[in-house]
């Protein structure tokens, strides 16, 4: 995983690796028990990477992600009680709190997040924009537009790229002919493997 | 007869430009390019903010503006061109509140306007009315179609003083014949 090098650790991650797994472990038994009816999207694999980069990402920064969210949500700080509850209440897709929001459209949080880093940079803020976004998102029209335009206007936004080489079920290089580009340097960009189903645990039905 | 509908819309921005939160952004706001561009010409050049065409973008950093306690008046001169932010507009500014739970309301004030055929006609693409539609679609944001001149300033007051957002709707034609 590449850190740009002008970013600085600035948060102690607390929370575990073996704590974020056993988090999705039990919603995926409360899923399997039928206790959540709602779509469920569960992380595992990418542990180390999310804990290295939140050391990053100050409590007070926003922080945008998609429909795989549980994992940021509890390491930019949501309780874990109230991640639980809201997952049993069947918002797993729409994870929110302070500044922490979701969105299950793809791309959807981009544009959001570049407002939101225009706003932050506008008020002369410290703080800083984080939006995490998968390798099919990345290669969305909406993203390109986003970067350069937070590249060109140097808005406190850090895009990171979570590639599971995946776009929902397809292989991303099936759906776009290959995977020919190259992402540049100052996104942060990751790979891992897909431990769970795009959604629930691969026991009930798609939705 | 005088003029009045294009005035109130004016009376309109330049109140809102006295107001310390607003930001006014789109594409031709801060630079001549279309009728709307002329309605701001009260605001302080300090709040407006140029973008390129970018109508998906553009609504959601006013949606990310309003996140962050900003007051964005978002203009879109066309109907038609609205119709490409809808992804934003429908799926993201229009669920926030519920998909928060009600803690994110964010206050987005929407301008656009029904293309004028006369005494040119735009054509299809240029002057489509869709606010049926929209009042449909929308459930979170207010859809006010402004039709006679003293609407227009409460209309935008309201705007400013609820809370969440209201897609603001003016006729084109009226700014040269009402």
């Amino acid at each position: 995983m590449n850190i740009p090098k002008h970013l600085e650790k600035v948060r102690e991650v607390t929370i575990t690796k073996e704590e974020l797994i056993d988090f999705e472990t039990k919603i995926a038994y409360e899923y399997n028990e039928g206790r959540i009816k709602a779509a469920i999207h569960l992380a595992k694999g990418n542990e180390d990477e999310l804990i290295e980069l939140f050391q990053y990402i100050h409590p007070e920064d926003w922080v945008f992600a998609a429909w795989r969210n549980h994992y940021h949500a509890l390491l930019h700080g949501m309780s874990r009680n109230d991640l639980y509850k809201d997952i049993l209440d069947g918002r797993s897709m729409s994870t929110s709190f302070k500044n922490f929001y979701t969105s299950s459209i793809v791309g959807g949080i981009i544009p959001i997040a570049v407002g939101t880093a225009l706003a932050l940079k506008l008020k002369r803020s410290d703080s800083k924009v984080w939006c995490f976004i998968g390798d099919m998102t990345y290669r969305t029209g909406i993203f390109y537009e986003a970067y350069k335009y937070t590249k060109n206007f140097n808005l406190p936004l850090q895009f990171i790229v979570e590639d599971n080489e995946m776009s929902v079920h397809t292989p991303t290089n099936i759906a776009w002919g290959k995977k020919q580009d190259i992402i540049p340097d100052d996104i942060i960009h990751y790979k891992y493997e897909m431990s769970y189903p795009h959604h629930g645990t691969g026991r009930f039905l798609n939705f | 007869m005088k003029l009045q509908y294009k005035s109130e819309i004016i009376k309109s921005m330049t109140w809102l430009g006295q107001k310390p939160d607003t930001i006014f952004l789109g594409q031709a706001i801060g630079y001549p390019g279309h009728a709307m561009s002329g309605t701001v010409e009260g605001v302080p050049t300090k709040k407006l903010y140029e973008l390129p065409v970018i109508e998906e973008l553009q609504m959601g950093i006013s949606t990310g503006l309003a996140l962050s306690g900003f007051v964005p008046i978002t203009c879109y001169p066309r109907f038609d061109f609205l119709i490409l932010a809808m992804n934003q507009l429908v799926n993201h500014l229009d669920k926030m509140q519920t998909m928060s739970k009600g803690e994110k309301r964010p206050k987005v004030i929407i301008r656009t306007s029904i293309g004028s055929k006369t005494p040119l006609d735009a054509g299809p693409q240029h002057t489509q009315n869709h606010t049926e539609a929209f009042k449909r679609m929308l459930t979170e944001v207010e859809v006010v179609l402004l039709e006679e001149p003293e609407q227009i300033f409460p209309a935008f007051e309201k705007a400013y003083s609820k809370k969440g957002s209201t897609l603001l709707i003016e006729y084109g034609e009226y700014y040269s014949t009402k």
